[in-house]
This record gives C-alpha cells, structure tokens and sequence, in this order.
C-alpha cells in the first residue's frame, strides 16, 4: 500500500526535493509550509508519516509536534532540520518526536528512518 | 644582639611617634589617661588640655553622639569585648575615618579601661570608590563582549543553518542522480537548473559574509572610478525586475538626465541598490509603487529609493542597520537566506564611499531610504 507522507517546511527548494526524493521511491507526498498548515492538512490527508522541519515563521516545528499529537497522538513525526543545537534532539524527542535527522542528510538514512518509525520499530 | 633598657624604650617610642593614626586610652569614667603624638598634631591640642578630661569634653559632642563612642567605651569595659570598627564622621576637609574600642587589661587581670583607634581611611575609601568603578567598567565590557559574542554565535548558527539548507538540496539531488532515480532528460534539466541557482544561493551567502567579515576588519575595499547614475539605477531596476513583475509593482526612475556622475565602485553601487529595491519590493503589499530618485547635491549626489509597504517602526529604524538583525515586518513567511546582513552591508558600501545612509519611515506609510554618494569632480552629465 502506498504510504502518505506530510512535509512540512517552509522553504520551496527543500520542499521541492523532498517532492522528488519521497515520489521516487514511490511515496505520495502531501505539503505544509508552516505549522498552521500542517495541522489544517494532517487533518485532511491522514498521513502515514510527517516530515517536520524546525526553523519555520510562526509556530515552530516543537510547538506544531506537540499540537499535532494532541490532535492524533499515534502521530509518526520525523523531526528533519538543519538547525543543529545541542539538546535539540532531546527536546524534538520529548516533544513525541519518533526520529531526528539533520540536513543535509543521506537518502538511505532518511528511508530507513521512515521505514522504522512507520513499522512501529522506532 | 643586646640593648640597653633605654635603647629599647627610645626604639618603642619611635614607632609610637611614626604611628599615623590616633590612639586615646580612656578609663571607666571616660577621662582620657593617654593620648598618642599622632592626636596632638593631628587635633592641635597640648597633653594639658586633654589627660585627666572627660572624652566629652574633648571631643565635639556631636562627633561623640554619631559614633555612639561613650556607649562603645562603657560596653567594650563592661563586657570586655572589642568594637570591631565603624567609620567615623568625616571632617571639614574631606578627610575619612574608621575607629575600633578595644579593651585594656590591667595588671590584675581586669578590664578598666579601653583603647580607641581611629584611622585616616581617607586614601583608602578612595581607592575603594576607584575599584569600585573598574568593576562597574570591567563590568559594562564583559557584558558588551558576551553580547558581541552571543551576536557571534547567533550568526554561526544563522550561516549554519542559511548553508546546509540548499546543501541539502543539492545533496539530494546528487544522491539521487547517483542512484540513478531521475530518469526523464526534462526532470535531469528542471534538477540541474535548481542545482544551479541553489549553487547561486549559496555563493551569494558567502560572499555576504566574507563582506561582513571584511568590513569588520576595514579591509573592504572599493573601486573609484567616475560611473552613470542613471546607467547604475537603470542596472540596478533591470535585475530586479522579475520579482517585482512578480508582485505587479511599478518601479519609477526619477534621475534628472544632467546629473553629474559619481565616483564610486559601479558593481558595489548596483548591489546597493539593488538590495534597497528588493527590500522596497518584499515590503510593500503587491500593486506598490516604488520609486528612485536622485539630486545633485553639494558634493554629493543623493539617492532615494521609496515604496508604498508596510513601513517600518521607530523601534526597528535604528536596528536594520545592525548585522544579523531580522526584522518582524517583512512577509510572514521566511525569506531563505535572510540573515540580516543586507543592510548591514549596503550601509557598509555607502560608508566606503564616504556617503551616509539613513531611513526615514512610519508604520503603515511606506519607507523612504537615502543616501548620499560623492560626486565626481567638474564631471560631465550622466549620460
């Protein structure tokens, strides 16, 4: 079955490529440029997996994970982020974070992580 | 070595005569049965007017009731514990003191009477106040210098962040051309085409910051050579076109065609403006207008480039100038690569030039940003 994944981040390259990445390894990707809109189409898409950036305007992506799992809290989110602070990892996780990649990342990394976290594994 | 008694008497009397603070000895009735050479002179009293005298009558009643002295004596006799010390009232002449009881015991072993020492701290409260005020002063620079750096390591994360984001772009991209997943030759031309402007993007970043870096350290370096204004402006509007297409504003050029040229250096002048009219176009609501004019004007020419957006607050005004300071005013979402050195750096150009650079703005009632440039000297027209 093919599996949904919600993107959210604000930035058109980076939402562009993961478009192309995810499509060709046959995912279907459905996008949120902020945390507003992530919350607005998780509710609509239902999706398998959220790809979550950090860094946004408005709600960041701590705040939208933590609003997200109020909404479902079987909520799979893969925190994905370039912003690399110590003790952000621990906070995403604490948040209900599944995962934590930082960008630029390897395309392997990124499959298997949403391979685990959507098999329950992580 | 051995002395003789007299020897030894007139050594001990010589370091009570050099001692340099005033020494009384009072007994249980508060009469005063010695004071030391350092009293006399100091006071200018003789030993008559003093031995055998009530402290009362010696001292003035009012330096007697601030320092609460009578009361010192009777206790430190009474309990036999020393007054570890207080400052005393100053004099008329600015002169400080601080003073210790302490009590005396006789050959009995009975505590009847009691010293009372009272130094000059004068000197010492001095260099006290001095200290003090270098901890304020070393104060003030550690916490200007943990601002510098906090403003240091803000930008190493902003630059870190500003960096791996298209690097991550065109990391993917790469791996997944290794991997052989792109397969239609019009998806490998759109993928090289972002390639290329993520490349873009990011040598643009770091060229910004080696700018800043540069002009930190005053090795930003501008060429002088005569140059169009009109030519400069016209460039300048060229290249942003697109954007401001984009949004359906119009960009009027209001440049008198016998304005003198400048002398400056023409690629840094086109940054220049073109950073202004970017900032004039992401700041005003789409359907703006946008506006550069420039007079003759003494030694200058002055510019100015004015849109119809957002405006911006007192409070802002006087920190766009700052490095790494991202305002709140422009579009909700985040621009990439916005680190907040764009004015930063334009106003670094207009300064190489020895030009200045100013905003004049309110909230809701569009931004007006000048700047002056010198003229070339007897120069022909800008045309």
């Amino acid at each position: 079955m093919v599996k949904n994944i919600l993107v959210v981040d604000d930035d058109q390259g980076i939402q562009k490529m993961f478009k192309t990445l995810l499509e060709s390894y046959d995912y279907r990707v459905v996008q949120a440029a902020s945390g507003k809109e992530a919350l607005e189409k998780y509710g609509e898409s239902k999706p398998d997996i959220v790809i979550m950036d950090i860094l946004m305007p408005g709600m960041d992506g701590v705040k939208t994970t933590k609003k997200l799992l109020k909404q479902d809290k079987n909520a799979k989110i893969v925190v994905v982020t370039a912003v690399g602070k110590p003790g952000l990892e621990k906070g995403c996780i604490k948040a209900g974070a599944k995962a934590f990649i930082v960008k630029p990342f390897k395309i392997d990394h990124l499959l298997e992580t949403i391979q685990n976290v959507s098999n329950g594994v992580v | 070595m051995v002395r003789g008694i007299e020897e030894v008497r007139e050594y001990h009397e010589d370091i009570i005569e050099s001692i340099p603070s005033t020494i009384l000895i009072v007994n249980r009735t508060l009469e005063i049965v010695y004071a030391n050479p350092h009293y006399y002179r100091a006071s200018g009293k003789r030993p008559k007017d003093v031995l055998g005298k009530n402290i009362r009558k010696v001292l003035s009643q009012e330096t007697i009731k601030r320092m609460g002295l009578d009361k010192k004596i009777r206790m430190a006799i009474g309990t036999g514990r020393p007054f570890e010390g207080g400052h005393a009232p100053g004099d008329r002449f600015g002169t400080l003191y601080f003073y210790k009881v302490r009590p005396l015991t006789d050959e009995y072993g009975d505590v009847s009477r009691a010293m009372i020492l009272v130094e000059d701290v004068t000197e010492l409260t001095r260099l006290e106040e001095e200290l003090k005020e270098s901890y304020v002063k070393l104060d003030n620079a550690y916490t200007e210098l943990r601002e510098a750096d906090n403003i240091k390591s803000d930008f190493i994360s902003a630059a870190s962040h500003e960096l791996r984001t298209p690097l991550t772009v065109i990391s993917s991209y790469i791996e997944l051309m290794e991997k052989g997943k792109i397969g239609s030759p019009e998806k490998q031309k759109e993928i090289t085409e972002t390639l290329a402007d993520q490349t873009k993007h990011m040598i643009g970043l770091v060229e910004d910051m080696l700018d800043i870096s540069r002009m930190e350290s005053k090795r930003f370096i501008v060429e002088k050579k005569n140059i169009s204004t009109l030519e400069t402006v016209n460039d300048a509007a060229e290249s942003v076109k697109t954007l401001s297409d984009l949004k359906g504003h119009i960009i009027s050029l209001k440049i008198p065609e016998d304005l003198p040229k400048i002398v400056g250096d023409k690629k840094r002048i086109k940054d220049l403006l073109t950073n202004l009219l970017t900032n004039a176009i992401k700041c005003t609501p789409n359907g703006g207008k946008i506006t550069v004019s420039a007079k003759d004007e003494g030694e200058y020419v002055h510019f100015i480039v004015a849109d119809t957006g957002i405006g911006i607050s007192k409070r802002e005004q006087s920190k766009i100038f700052e490095k790494f300071y991202v305002g709140g005013g422009l579009s909700a979402r985040r621009e990439p690569g916005r680190m907040g050195l764009g004015l930063s750096i334009a106003k670094g150009i207009v300064e190489a030039h020895n030009g200045k650079i100013w905003v004049e703005s309110s909230l809701g009632k569009g931004s007006r940003f000048h700047f002056t440039l010198p003229k070339a000297e007897s120069s022909g027209s800008s045309m």
